[in-house]
């Protein structure tokens, strides 16, 4: 869905998913400027997407804290003013990474310098655009953001899922991981563990079994995902 | 001729009063005989107060003559008896003594009156004296020069009909109505010369009273052409430099102008794309397409509103008078000053009053207060970093006026700067040109108001102004 910009997003689809899954993915919008929140939040759902306002970076750190009526679990991005009263837009930024929440950040900003940007962008920020800025650029800002979120947040639920799985093993078999993902024969991880060529092939079958592994392939992208580290030679 | 008819009569008066006395002396000198010396002295003073020192001189010489005649023995004599020599001499001396005190009463007011015709005549303002019905009883040298009118144009002419403009009679008719009650009238106004054209002048008229009884009136002209010229070129130039130092100001927040500007610019682009799109759907979305364009107008409407203040500001006229709303034009301000606050870090605390009542104003100019002393505060935090910036903005009802006061949190003055700080160039900015303060208070003072400064304890600066409601 939306994998070819944001004309992907009809009409349509924002009404399914309106009425299947509520919040599909949602855009928070955090401008001081009330004309400019209901410009962003009118452009954003002519394109099908949820929006939530914030007039400052306190209201949506408290909104984001409280879990948000379960907002911050769908794919989203975060439309930042820099310069906003109290705490500005690249203090948000900075405290959302302290606090470990990771969300992709569109900046805008009136009057936006050089040093400014270079700051917001090396801090991770997807796009900083200037006001007035051609709405088509901020909409593919937007799609790549929520692409990059719904990839992370994929990332995430498969790494969890891994994990889960990784907890189901014994303890034999998580000691035998590291050593079939590095490429030895079952003949030499037997030598290593002192067992049997025969145990050593049961344990295998296991760890493919529960670690849901279709080959062998399968299991090395997964313990590449878990960080499972190779064991010399 | 005046002079001989003039003499001529002075020595018959002389002559008369003596004969009168001669008269009433041979009259009554069977009954009194001594009555004559009254007489006779009487006629020598009246005669030195009606014909002067030559007449009363003339006139005891006659008496002499008379009294030697007919009452000093030997009777209807021209000659004296020996013994009576010392009556007659003591006679003499008498009469003397008296014509002297007759004349030199005469002379003295007659010097004094002289004077104070020299002062009328001679005063630099024009004089014009009048009766009570308004008609002209004299008029001055200077009244000529400055009216054209001579004595014999303006006698007995009224003078509402001689010097004052069509319409302005109602108001002189006004002022003689309180000069008739007895009050000094003091007016500036205008009054016409005998060509037609006119004048102003500061007029001031006053009863002359007599016996309790008001008898005339003096109104006295001041020509306030000048002076008039040289107080509107002087305001002329004021506001000159007021617009000036707007236009500074003005430049100086050009960013936070553009970026109150380019918000709803901004605002209404992207609505615009926004309608675009809800009318591009299949069904097209006419509400969604409607609710964007109502924010484009909203939007449009707020752009236009900030030009118009902007454009009122930099306007070189000045705004009429007008009942204002005080509250209202520090919030007009403050969005004009919104961005540089912010960029300034500053925080700004608005505390208005609520229900003041109108303050009559210049609009223009008395925002353009509010502005200079919002970016004097904003420009004195600019160095501090160990404190937050505040701007406090508070506006009070007070007995008879509305206070408003701007306090920053910034440095306040050097004690040796602060009695200097509403001189013109004193400034206490690098690129500063000291006008600041200075307009801002010739402007409060010309509302009737008042503006000063303090120092705020530990740190910063109050500027507080007054603005009478009345």
């Amino acid at each position: 869905m939306g994998r070819t910009g944001y004309s992907a997003w009809s009409h349509s689809e924002l009404h399914s998913s309106d009425n299947m899954k509520p919040f599909s993915k949602c855009v928070f919008v955090v401008d001081d400027d009330q004309s400019m929140r209901d410009a962003l939040k009118n452009l954003l759902r002519s394109v099908g997407l949820e929006v939530r306002l914030f007039a400052s970076a306190q209201e949506f750190l408290d909104s984001f804290r409280t879990g948000m009526d379960g907002m911050a679990d769908v794919p989203s991005c975060l439309i930042l003013d820099v310069r906003l009263p109290g705490l500005g837009g690249l203090d948000l930024q900075h405290e959302l990474t302290a606090a470990n929440i990771d969300i992709p950040i569109i900046f805008i900003t009136a009057h936006g310098d050089i040093p400014m940007s270079v700051r917001a962008m090396k801090a991770g920020a997807v796009e900083f655009l200037t006001k007035p800025f051609r709405d088509q650029d901020l909409l593919d800002a937007i799609h790549v953001s929520l692409a990059q979120d719904h990839n992370r947040r994929q990332k995430n639920a498969r790494l969890a899922e891994f994990r889960r799985r990784l907890e189901t093993l014994t303890v034999r078999e998580r000691e035998l991981l590291p050593l079939v993902v590095s490429g030895r024969t079952n003949k030499e991880i037997a030598a290593e563990i002192g067992t049997s060529e025969v145990t050593v092939k049961v344990h295998r079958g296991n760890l493919m079994r529960k670690m849901q592994a279709v080959s062998f392939a399968d299991l090395l992208r997964i313990a590449a995902d878990l960080d499972i580290p190779y064991t010399k030679v | 001729m005046r002079t001989l008819q003039h003499s001529f009569f002075r020595y018959g008066i002389a002559v008369f009063f003596v004969g009168i006395a001669l008269g009433l002396s041979l009259l009554t000198h069977q009954s009194m005989p001594e009555s004559f010396l009254f007489f006779f002295l009487a006629a020598v003073m009246l005669a030195g107060w009606f014909g002067r020192t030559g007449a009363g001189l003339f006139a005891v010489m006659v008496s002499m003559i008379a009294v030697g005649y007919y009452f000093i023995p030997p009777y209807r004599a021209f000659a004296v008896e020996l013994d009576e020599l010392p009556y007659l001499f003591s006679f003499l001396s008498s009469a003397l003594v008296t014509s002297w005190l007759g004349s030199a009463r005469r002379n003295a007011e007659e010097k004094q009156r002289a004077h104070l015709d020299e002062l009328f005549e001679q005063s630099p303002e024009a004089i014009m004296l009048i009766d009570r019905q308004d008609r002209v009883l004299r008029i001055n040298k200077e009244f000529t020069r400055l009216f054209g009118f001579r004595f014999n144009e303006a006698e007995h002419l009224r003078s509402v009909d001689l010097i004052t403009p069509a319409m302005l009679k109602a108001e002189a008719a006004e002022s003689r109505k309180r000069l008739s009650e007895g009050q000094i009238v003091n007016l500036e106004t205008t009054r016409m010369r005998k060509d037609g054209s006119c004048l102003d002048v500061s007029e001031v008229s006053f009863p002359v009273v007599a016996d309790g009884k008001c008898i005339a009136y003096y109104v006295i002209f001041r020509d306030i052409t000048e002076s008039k010229r040289a107080l509107e070129e002087l305001h002329n130039a004021q506001a000159e430099l007021a617009h000036l130092s707007r236009v500074t100001t003005m430049g100086e927040l050009a960013s936070s102008i553009a970026h109150e500007i380019n918000q709803p610019i901004g605002a209404i682009a992207t609505n615009g794309s926004a309608a675009v799109r809800w009318l591009g759907q299949t069904p097209p979305n006419v509400e969604g397409a409607e609710e964007a364009l109502d924010c484009i107008v909203r939007d449009a409407n707020r752009a236009a509103d900030v030009i118009g203040r902007i454009r009122t500001l930099l306007k070189k006229n000045t705004t009429p008078m007008l009942n204002l709303d005080i509250n209202e034009m520090i919030r007009e301000v403050l969005v004009l000053t919104s961005y540089e606050t912010s960029r300034r870090d500053t925080t700004v605390f608005i505390e208005l009053a609520e229900g003041l009542p109108p303050v009559p104003g210049d609009r223009v100019q008395l925002q353009q207060v509010i502005l200079n002393l919002i970016m004097n505060g904003l420009e004195a935090m600019s160095a501090i970093m160990d404190r937050p910036r505040q701007l406090r903005i508070q506006s009070n009802r007070a007995a008879d006026c509305i206070c408003i006061q701007v306090r920053d949190s910034g440095q306040g003055w050097d004690t040796r700067h602060f009695p200097f700080v509403f001189d013109p160039f004193f400034t206490t900015k690098r690129d500063g040109i000291g006008m600041g303060l200075t307009i801002s208070r010739s402007i409060i003072e010309s509302h009737g108001g008042r503006l000063w400064a303090e120092q705020d304890t530990p740190h910063g600066a109050i500027l507080n102004f007054t603005l009478p409601t009345t």
